[in-house]
């Protein structure tokens, strides 16, 4: 049978055939049954969190100012892009990219139907972006044209996905492109705290003027149209090796959110990440501990992630407007951001404890090793986000910096925690409540890591009671990590024994 | 040295109601090495695994250097095993990950010759690849060079010929040669009876090892 070539066939002739025969072995009303608990599940979700959504997306009264209403457009502009550069944004179902992809169809034709759901996915992104940023920034009411801001960004949602669709091909500029919705989501996040920082004036009643509304959306019009004709021409030389990786990225996600398992995610992020670098080998510090030494030569290879983490030190300033003790809590979690940075290392560990067999040290040492990175890292981050809420006049006098380091041993402790949590335990009893029963598994993974943040309730307590800060107050928070930390890791290491089994 | 580097006595592990070890003896000297041979899915990596210490037995007695194997440091600073692939450390280069195994055990990489034992095995052209990105052959390379670098009383190797070519694997059995001249212990399994003469080891069936009265 190899003489003969076989002659192409219809794409959809074959989709309906391999439809006929998966319904051929499902009982009757199957997929009926699934459809119903879909709908049913949407509503009761939407029943529950209808008025929060709505609170989100269009607040009773317009509460934000101009200059942060086009900074969330640009945060919301380059999230979306990079959401769609991770996506593919092309994928296939995995059956679909393991048989079809290879079998002798039409490709655009294979393709067509994926980019009709990416860019009505996309479209639908930006429309409810476009009526977020109306709800919050637009005088009430509204006028006519002004109303057409959720249809700009919908247009603005289908052109990106159409750049991320010409990025996925492979263009020289794709990694440009990335470097520039990073740019543009860094700018944005920046308007924001600087918005927060110094109150910027609320809009006048016209805002967005509806001649700008206008311009733009014919743009963004004709620049959706000409891309779509050049995506559906080339649709068909899009390459098969970024299309697979989509249908694995998509494939993953499927698999994270139907086994509530989010470090399959986490996994292939990271895989990712390191299979596109290309690193040269250096030596390991030798002046302070081995693992200790490979943690900074990791935290040396992410530039980037670090420059975000530093970054996100200003984002507290975002949320000075809530509750003393929710801005605590939120300035807490983020030790968590910064003693990731590493975190990949013990991921590792406590997911197969091959290597640190190899290397022969016992849980005590390696855990007491792995802590020093995160730790420094989370303290410096808690130290820079304190003192910018305190010269931003957000939180009274006294040493921020101080009780910032002091924190640190909590973030490592925190980081510690949460990336030895490994698997969700999906086997545990299921907890009957009011609403419907709820799986403890992921609630239980979901808090490991915010329960030792509970270290740093006496800087909660401290930010909500809203007095200066003394060095006593420093003290005592100091003294609480310290003690914490040293408690944590020997409740949950041993001098005896190699392996992470401990959490 | 009063004790045998490896005692294994009357040793059972089954699957579900599948016996798989059934009365196993094995008693292997210091500075011997051993090589079982036998069939797939007669038991020879389940063997190594509840002596690694990595499978729990249902029954049975294990001692190693004279007493029963466990998770401490001490032990894994004696034996490896190459029973369970590794995951490797995220953005760390192969030569790194040999450098990491070589501090941990307070060796100086110069002095323990680690970039001519990653030429030796062939891996010093890829040694600032990352390990997840090299070939399965090339893995088996590197994770052999790791557990020959670094100093130990005791290998429990698993097929370490396999994904190997000729010439690796004449370097291999080489090397636990030399291993075993130097005083060390090895058990190993292995399908290639050349390559465990080659090694200095003596076979023994899987068979032969199982009690009289079990079988």
């Amino acid at each position: 049978m190899t003489a003969s070539v076989t002659a192409p066939v219809s794409v959809r002739g074959l989709r309906r055939w391999v439809r006929r025969s998966q319904s051929a072995h499902r009982e009757r009303g199957e997929a009926l049954g699934n459809y119903y608990f879909a709908v049913l599940f949407v509503l009761i979700v939407g029943g529950i969190v209808h008025k929060q959504i709505a609170a989100v997306l269009w607040p009773a009264e317009p509460n934000a100012s101009e200059l942060a209403g086009d900074s969330l457009m640009l945060v919301l502009a380059g999230g979306l892009y990079l959401a769609l550069r991770r996506l593919g944004p092309l994928a296939l179902s995995r059956p679909a990219a393991s048989w079809l992809l290879t079998a002798p169809v039409s490709r655009r034709r294979l393709l067509l139907p994926s980019l009709w759901t990416a860019l009505a996915g996309a479209a639908l992104a930006g429309t409810v972006g476009g009526l977020a940023v109306l709800g919050h920034v637009a005088a009430r009411p509204v006028p006519g044209t002004d109303g057409l801001l959720p249809l700009v960004g919908a247009l603005l949602g289908g052109a990106l996905l159409l750049v991320a669709l010409g990025a996925q091909a492979g263009r020289r500029w794709s990694a440009w492109s990335d470097h520039v919705a990073y740019l543009v989501t860094a700018v944005g996040l920046a308007g924001l705290v600087v918005d927060s920082a110094v109150g910027a004036p609320r809009p006048d009643a016209g805002w967005p003027a509806a001649p700008l509304v206008t311009a733009l959306g014919g743009a963004l019009a004709l620049v959706v149209t000409v891309l779509l004709v050049l995506a559906v021409r080339r649709l068909a030389t899009t390459p098969n090796e970024r299309i697979l990786e989509a249908s694995k990225t998509a494939g993953t996600l499927f698999d994270s959110a139907y086994g509530m398992e989010p470090s399959f995610v986490t996994e292939m992020v990271e895989r990712r990440y390191w299979a596109h670098r290309k690193l040269s080998s250096r030596r390991l510090w030798s002046r302070v501990p081995v693992l200790v030494a490979q943690d900074l030569l990791l935290l040396r290879r992410r530039p980037r992630r670090v420059l975000w983490v530093a970054g996100a030190a200003t984002l507290p300033a975002l949320l000075t407007h809530l509750p003393a003790w929710i801005l605590g809590v939120a300035v807490l979690f983020g030790g968590l951001i910064a003693g990731g940075v590493t975190a990949g290392t013990i991921r590792t560990d406590a997911g197969n404890p091959v290597l640190l067999r190899l290397l022969g040290l016992s849980s005590r040492r390696a855990i007491g090793q792995r802590l020093w990175v995160p730790g420094v890292l989370s303290g410096l981050w808690y130290a820079t986000a304190l003192t910018l809420l305190w010269a931003l006049g957000d939180l009274p006098a006294g040493p921020w910096w101080a009780l910032g380091l002091a924190l640190g041993p909590v973030g490592a402790a925190a980081t510690m925690r949460k990336a030895r949590a490994g698997f969700v335990d999906n086997g545990l009893l299921p907890l009957d409540t009011p609403m419907g029963s709820v799986s403890t598994g992921p609630v239980l993974a979901a808090v490991a890591g915010l329960d030792v943040l509970l270290l740093g309730l006496p800087t909660v307590v401290q930010i909500a009671q809203g007095g200066p800060l003394s060095w006593t107050g420093v003290v005592v928070q100091a003294a609480v990590a310290g003690i914490g930390m040293r408690a944590y890791l020997n409740a949950t290491t041993e001098t005896d024994r190699v392996e992470l089994s401990g959490r | 040295m009063d004790h045998s580097a490896i005692e294994v006595r009357d040793l059972s592990v089954s699957y579900g109601s599948t016996p798989v070890l059934t009365g196993v003896q094995l008693t292997v000297p210091v500075g011997a090495g051993v090589c079982v041979i036998g069939e797939n899915g007669i038991g020879k990596s389940t063997l190594l695994r509840c002596v690694s210490s990595l499978q729990r037995a249902d029954a049975g007695e294990i001692e190693i250097f004279g007493a029963p194997p466990g998770s401490t440091p001490e032990f894994w600073r004696a034996v490896v095993t190459t029973v369970e692939p590794p995951t490797w450390y995220p953005g760390l280069t192969a030569r790194e990950h040999a450098e990491l195994v070589c501090r941990a055990h307070g060796l100086d990489p110069a002095a323990a010759g680690m970039d001519e034992a990653l030429d030796r095995f062939g891996i010093a052209s890829h040694a600032d690849a990352i390990p997840p990105s090299l070939s399965s052959g090339q893995k088996q390379r590197l994770t052999l060079a790791l557990a020959l670098l670094r100093p130990s009383r005791l290998l429990i190797l698993d097929e370490p010929e396999q994904r190997l070519d000729p010439e690796g694997r004449a370097l291999v059995a080489g090397l636990l040669h030399d291993y075993l001249a130097d005083g060390g212990t090895v058990l190993m399994a292995s399908h290639d009876d050349a390559f465990a003469a080659a090694a200095g080891t003596s076979t023994v069936s899987m068979s032969d090892l199982h009690s009289a009265d079990a079988r």
